[in-house]
C-alpha cells in the first residue's frame, strides 16, 4: 500500500517535472506541450500556462510573453472603459440631468443611444440571468473575486455597473407603462436584488459578475454573433482555471486573460453558435451529423439502435458538441477533457470521438432500452459509474482506429 | 424490451422565452420538487412521467426546449410531432408576455393544426413584482381561445393541474386511441406514432 503510493508521488513528480522543463523552455515546443497536455495538465499547477499557450494567447517564445500580456490586458481594460464605464458614466449623468434631454428613451431616431442601450440591455438581461445560474453546484461563481475592477466598484464611483444597469432595466420595464419618469422610484422593487443576488459587501464583485462582463463585451464586440446561451459555459471553466490558478498574476489578470482566451477559443467554435450556419459544412448540424456517421464506421450496431428508435443527434448530441461536454461531467472532468480538446491539432476532431466512447460505453444500455431510457442516459451522461478517464481511453482508442 | 406499461402515450413540449421557468414546472411536475439553481437549457431536455386519466395510464412525454431564439432551428423541429403544447410567460417580465404572440404564430407554423395548447403565466407567487395582470393573460387566452392558468413551480399552485388539463384535453381527442409506443416499438416499419392526433 505504502509503496503504491510512494510510487504514484514518484510518478506525479516526473509529471510536474516534465511540464516545468517544457515550460521553462526559451521556445516552447509546441508539438511535445500538445502530446503531454493531452495526456492531462498536472491538477491546480501550470493548467492555465498550458492552456493560454494552446489557445494562442501567448506566444511560444518566452521572452515575448510579458509584453504581450501587457498589451492584452491593457487592451482589455479599453474595452472596460470604451463600453461599460464611459456609457456607465453617461447613463448616470442622463439619471440626475432629469429629462430635459435631446435623447431620450421614446425617441424612434434609430442614431439614438436610447435604440441601442434597449438592445444591449436584452442582451444584458439574457446574460445576466445564464451568468447567475452559471455551474450552480459549484460556490465559486457566488462568491467575492480577489480582483474586482476598481473603477466600477470603488465607493463613490460615478458608473452605471452592469449590475445597477440590469436592476434599473428590471425596473425601466416595470415601470415605464405606468410612470414615464419613474426610473428612480418603486421601492417595494429594491427588494429583488437582495434576494437575487448573495449578499456582497459594497465594493465587491462575484466572479458571475465577472464571467457577465467578459461576455457583455464580447458580444459588444462581436455584434453578427452577439450573445448566445451556451457562452457562459464555455467561458465559465476558462475563467475558474485562470482565477483559481496558484500564480498571482494569472489570478489577478484572470478577468482579461480569460477574455482572450475566450476569444481565440470562440474563433474555432462559434460556427455553432451561428443559427444560419446550423446546416452548412462548418455548422453544429454537419458535426451531429459526422458524429453518426463516424459511429457508424465504428459500431454499426449501435448506430442502427438509435436509428432505430428515431433517437436523432439533435436530441442530446447538439449540446454535447455546442458546449464542449461542459454540462455533461462536474467541472473536474470538464477541465480534464478540454485538456485533451485544446492539445488536439485537428480542434475538435476528438471531441466527436469523446462522444462516439461515451455512446460506446453505455452500448449495452442504448441496444436494450426503449427511447425514453436512452434519452435519459444521453440527457444525464452516468459519470458517477463511467469514469472521465475510461471515456478518454476509449475515446483515443476509437481515433487510432480510425486513422 | 421494456413491456408495454401504460395505454397511451402524449408527447407534450414546452416554449417561451429564456428564464421564464419552464425548467422549473418540468421538474415540479416530474419530481415534486423546486430547485432555484437551474442551469440554462442548451437544445432541449426530456423528462417522463406516467398519470392516470379517465382509467387509462398514461404516459407523458414531455420535451423542455431552449427559449432564445438562436436555438429555434432545433427546437421547432420537436413541435410537428407534439400532441399539446404548453406555452410559458413570466408574470413578472412584461417582454415575456409581449412575446406570447409571436410563441403563438411559430406554433401555426410548425406545429401541427389540432395541438392542444395552453398558456401559463408562470412565477405567480412573486405576486408584488408583478408586470402582467392576470386579466391581460385571460384575454390573449379568449382570444385565440386557449385554455389559460397562472402558475408557480416554487409555491406549487397549478402546475399538476396545467398538465393533467393539457392532458386531459389530448384525452377527450383520442377516444378509444390504443397506445402507439413510439421508440418501444421496434418494427421500423410501423411508424404510426409520428402521425398522432
Amino acid at each position: 500500500m505504502r509503496s503504491q503510493c510512494q510510487h504514484m508521488m514518484a510518478a506525479f513528480k516526473a509529471r510536474l517535472k516534465t511540464f516545468e522543463d517544457l515550460l521553462g523552455a526559451d521556445k516552447i515546443d509546441r508539438g511535445k506541450l500538445r502530446k503531454e497536455c493531452y495526456q492531462g495538465c498536472p491538477e491546480n499547477n501550470c493548467r492555465a500556462l498550458c492552456w493560454k499557450l494552446l489557445l494562442n494567447y501567448l506566444p511560444l517564445q518566452r521572452s515575448e510573453w510579458e509584453k504581450e500580456k501587457a498589451k492584452q490586458r491593457a487592451a482589455y481594460r479599453n474595452f472596460i472603459q470604451e463600453l461599460i464605464i464611459i456609457p456607465g458614466q453617461k447613463a448616470k449623468s442622463n439619471l440626475s440631468a432629469n429629462g430635459t434631454l435631446a435623447d431620450h428613451p421614446l425617441n424612434p431616431n434609430p442614431d439614438s443611444q436610447w435604440q441601442e442601450d434597449f438592445k444591449d440591455n436584452d442582451m444584458l438581461m439574457q446574460i445576466d440571468k445564464d451568468c447567475r445560474r452559471l455551474c450552480p453546484d459549484l460556490f465559486f461563481f457566488q462568491r467575492a473575486t480577489e480582483f474586482p475592477c476598481e473603477e466600477l466598484v470603488k465607493a463613490g464611483s460615478n458608473v452605471e455597473t452592469l449590475r445597477k444597469r440590469v436592476e434599473h432595466s428590471v425596473l425601466k420595464s416595470e415601470t415605464v407603462a405606468r410612470n414615464r419618469q419613474g426610473i428612480t422610484v418603486n421601492r417595494s422593487n429594491s427588494r429583488r436584488k437582495s434576494e437575487d443576488y448573495i449578499a456582497l459587501k459594497e465594493g465587491e464583485e462575484a466572479h458571475w459578475e465577472v464571467v457577465e462582463r467578459i461576455l457583455f463585451i464580447y458580444a459588444k464586440l462581436n455584434p453578427g454573433l452577439n450573445y448566445v446561451q451556451g457562452m457562459n459555459e464555455i467561458l465559465g471553466p476558462i475563467y475558474y482555471t485562470f482565477a483559481t490558478d496558484h500564480d498571482d498574476d494569472c489570478r489577478t489578470n484572470a478577468e482579461a486573460d480569460s477574455f482572450f482566451c475566450f476569444t481565440n477559443l470562440m474563433a474555432e467554435i462559434r460556427d455553432s453558435f451561428i443559427k444560419s450556419l446550423d446546416e452548412s459544412q462548418c455548422g453544429i448540424g454537419y458535426s451531429m451529423e459526422l458524429l453518426y456517421r463516424k459511429l457508424r464506421e465504428q459500431d454499426v450496431a449501435l448506430w442502427h439502435r438509435l436509428e432505430e428508435v428515431e433517437l436523432k443527434p439533435q436530441f442530446f448530441a447538439f449540446r454535447w458538441l455546442t458546449l464542449m461536454l461542459s454540462q455533461e461531467f462536474p467541472l473536474p472532468d470538464v477541465l480534464r477533457i478540454w485538456d485533451s480538446l485544446f492539445a488536439d491539432a485537428n480542434r475538435f476532431d476528438f471531441l466527436i470521438y469523446i462522444c462516439m466512447a461515451m455512446l460506446v460505453l453505455v452500448r449495452n444500455e442504448i441496444l436494450t432500452s426503449d427511447f425514453p431510457s436512452i434519452m435519459k442516459l444521453v440527457q444525464n451522461f452516468p459519470h458517477n459509474r463511467i469514469d472521465i478517464h475510461t471515456v478518454l481511453a476509449k475515446a483515443t482508442e476509437l481515433s487510432f482506429r480510425q486513422s | 424490451m421494456a413491456k408495454k406499461t401504460y395505454d397511451l402515450l402524449f408527447k407534450l413540449l414546452l416554449i417561451g422565452d429564456s428564464g421564464v421557468g419552464k425548467t422549473c414546472l418540468l421538474f415540479r411536475f416530474s419530481d415534486d420538487a423546486f430547485n432555484t439553481t437551474f442551469i440554462s437549457t442548451i437544445g432541449i431536455d426530456f423528462k417522463i412521467k406516467t398519470v392516470e386519466l379517465g382509467g387509462k395510464k398514461i404516459k407523458l412525454q414531455i420535451w423542455d426546449t431552449a427559449g432564445q431564439e438562436r436555438f429555434h432551428t432545433i427546437t421547432t423541429s420537436y413541435y410537428r410531432g407534439a400532441m399539446g403544447i404548453m406555452l410559458v410567460y413570466d408574470i413578472t417580465n412584461a417582454k415575456t408576455f409581449e412575446n406570447i404572440s409571436k410563441w403563438l404564430r411559430n406554433i401555426d407554423e410548425h406545429a401541427n393544426e389540432d395541438v392542444e395548447k395552453m398558456i401559463l403565466g408562470n412565477k405567480c407567487d412573486m405576486e408584488d413584482k408583478r408586470q402582467v395582470a392576470t386579466a391581460r393573460g385571460d384575454s390573449i387566452a379568449k382570444e385565440h381561445c386557449i385554455p389559460f392558468l397562472e402558475t408557480s413551480a416554487k409555491a406549487n399552485i397549478n402546475v399538476e393541474k396545467a398538465f393533467m388539463d393539457l392532458a386531459q384535453a389530448i384525452l377527450n381527442k383520442t377516444p378509444g386511441r390504443v397506445a402507439e409506443p413510439g421508440g418501444v416499438n421496434v418494427s421500423s416499419q410501423e411508424t404510426g406514432s409520428k402521425k398522432c392526433c
